[in-house]
């Protein structure tokens, strides 16, 4: 199913592209943990707390903000990182067959003795190859950013009542700040489920663009295409979260299945669902999906796609180059 | 037979690229496609690659079907297509690796030496190459393939009349080799020159087929006369159409043996007389009604 020198080809291709995207998301997931740790704790929380009114709009209640993992998760959903994922996963997707017939370059590769599906996997290979480099990339760069930097807290000076045993502030100290690693404070496995998360969504739009360009022989239509589901799917989240009467849009968006910030408040706060296909209440019964189950579909509907992109570029007529 | 057409067609809607079209090609023959632009050509090479899937009827090479078993056709194939088109970022000689490597039994060193022979300079990208140049690239690494069975579409297009003769050359080297090549071409001297039988193409259907050494035979005479018309004698009458016009003008064609009709033709008072090889391009211009006289 895949071809050696395919796959070669391929890389070379791609290569300079996923050099770039993995370099961005790494030194931008590093300065944003960088800069998570420039604000104390007190002060994000004063701003936050201005935009209360907003809270529906979070994947998360802002209590979750509050901590230094759930300052950090929304590195994840940072338009850079999300943005360089969907550029791999749209570039080497619309480049895998029309970008190939466009080019004029599939009737010189079928001209050898390679099957259509050898063509086609070997792309998917890298594509999906590049997706998984690029989470473990954006993984990566929060490692090291809470490996190496540290946050300023204000040490609180207190008073202790002897034989009552109570603390109160001593107001009258010099304010003191001490550096605490965010090492200590943030555990980074419990940023894991958010990059396994990214690696999905990755997944499902390398698919459904690479299911785009089986059908079709030009690249710019491709992306044009799978531009337009891209903003509007996004606009139907927007909406779904802005009123209640439009939530059921929740349900016929795939960024509905993409919340890195809930899985690692999940992770935090329930471990034992960190990797849970269902999520569970009290009495046992199933609520929702849990992250995995997100994440499956995601992966899921990408395979679907894959698949059918197979079965139209197995089928379909080799138009002329034009 | 290496190459079996029966009945192939091609229909997009309405419109026949390829109608009905049957044919039989025998190994080691040299063999030509004419047709002017959109006459089903390229249709009918594409689907031999398995790149359509006919509409009806089927194809078949060294007996495996074209659409069903593509991938054991191009084992047995090389193909130059008409708009070639290579990889931008890739070196001419990392090019040529490329399509030595991913055919099994491929030979680089062939390459290297058909590309020095053709004058190519490897070292540049295709990118930067002219349109000459990746002709000639991708002419070397088809040519240099050695399969079976070639295909070439326009092979000679863009190029200077230097490499074209090398290129037929080249053609004539495989076909000694036992080779089949099946040749499309708008230039009809070269098509004369290297093909063993050619097909004439009109609308997507096939309208003509001429085995190239009965039209080498064939010629035709003009001349005016100036005394009394003799017929031909009897046995000689069935080889020629004449005409003949009010002025003593007359046109004969022949497709046999000349010395008995220039016998007949010397027992009567000619003014002057022309003897030409029919050749390819009356027979083009017959075929596809163009009539130039």
């Amino acid at each position: 199913m895949i071809n050696r020198l395919l796959l070669k080809k391929s890389i070379a291709e791609s290569r300079l592209l996923l050099i770039a995207c993995a370099t961005a998301i790494y030194a931008f997931c590093w300065t944003r943990v960088w800069i998570a740790s420039q604000f104390s704790m007190v002060q994000f929380q004063t701003v936050l707390e201005q935009f209360r009114d907003y809270e529906r709009f979070s994947p998360v209640p802002f209590e979750q903000l509050f901590t230094y993992t759930g300052r950090v998760a929304l590195t994840f959903d940072e338009p850079i990182v999300v943005g360089s994922v969907s550029l791999w996963a749209i570039a080497r997707g619309s480049d895998c067959i029309s970008g190939e017939i466009g080019r004029g370059t599939m009737e010189m590769l079928l001209a050898q003795p390679v099957s259509r599906l050898q063509v086609l996997w070997s792309q998917t290979f890298v594509t999906l190859g590049g997706v998984a480099i690029l989470a473990m990339a954006s993984w990566l760069g929060t490692y090291s950013g809470i490996m190496t930097n540290s946050v300023e807290e204000p040490v609180v000076r207190s008073w202790t009542i002897p034989w009552l045993q109570i603390e109160i502030p001593n107001l009258l100290a010099e304010k003191e700040v001490r550096r605490i690693p965010l090492r200590q404070e943030i555990d980074p496995g419990h940023l894991v489920p958010a990059a396994v998360n990214l690696f999905a969504l990755g997944v499902f739009l390398a698919g459904l663009t690479t299911l785009f360009s089986a059908m079709d022989r030009y690249r710019w239509r491709t992306i044009g295409l799978i531009a337009m589901v891209y903003v509007t799917q996004m606009i139907m989240k927007i909406v779904a979260l802005a009123s209640d009467q439009l939530a059921w849009l929740n349900r016929y968006t795939f960024f509905t299945a993409y919340e890195p910030e809930r899985f690692v408040s999940i992770a935090m706060n329930s471990p034992e669902s960190t990797w849970s296909f269902l999520l569970r209440d009290a009495s046992g019964a199933w609520t929702e999906l849990g992250p995995m189950g997100y994440n499956s579909l995601l992966i899921g509907m990408g395979l679907v796609a894959y698949l059918a992109a197979t079965l139209i570029f197995q089928r379909r007529d080799l138009p002329a180059p034009l | 037979m290496f190459i079996d057409l029966r009945g192939l067609t091609k229909r997009y809607g309405t419109f026949a690229a390829l109608q009905d079209c049957t044919l039989t090609i025998e190994r080691g023959e040299v063999f030509g496609l004419l047709g002017p632009n959109g006459a089903g050509k390229t249709t009918l090479l594409r689907l031999l690659l398995g790149y359509l899937s006919p509409t009806s009827g089927q194809a078949s090479i060294d007996g495996l079907d074209c659409h069903r078993r593509s991938v054991e056709v191009r084992r047995r194939t090389s193909y130059l297509p008409g708009e070639v088109r290579l990889f931008g970022s890739m070196r001419g000689r990392k090019v040529l690796k490329f399509f030595a490597e991913i055919r099994p039994g491929g030979d680089f060193r062939r390459s290297l030496d058909l590309a020095d022979r053709l004058e190519l300079d490897l070292s540049r990208r295709v990118a930067f190459m002219s349109t000459g140049m990746r002709q000639k690239l991708a002419l070397v690494a088809t040519l240099a393939a050695d399969t079976p069975l070639m295909i070439l579409d326009e092979p000679t297009a863009n190029l200077d009349p230097t490499v074209r003769g090398i290129v037929a050359q080249l053609v004539t080297e495989s076909q000694q080799r036992g080779h089949t090549v099946l040749f499309s071409s708008h230039v009809l001297s070269e098509v004369e020159d290297v093909c063993d039988r050619v097909a004439f193409l009109r609308d997507g259907q096939l309208a003509h087929l001429q085995v190239m050494h009965d039209l080498k035979r064939r010629h035709r005479i003009r001349a005016r006369l100036a005394g009394p018309w003799y017929p031909p004698p009897d046995p000689l009458e069935k080889e020629l159409v004449v005409q003949r016009d009010a002025d003593g003008r007359i046109s004969i064609e022949t497709s046999g043996e000349m010395a008995p009709v220039l016998q007949w033709l010397s027992t009567m008072n000619l003014l002057e007389m022309n003897v030409q090889p029919v050749g390819l391009r009356a027979l083009y211009d017959l075929v596809h009604d163009l009539g130039h006289g």
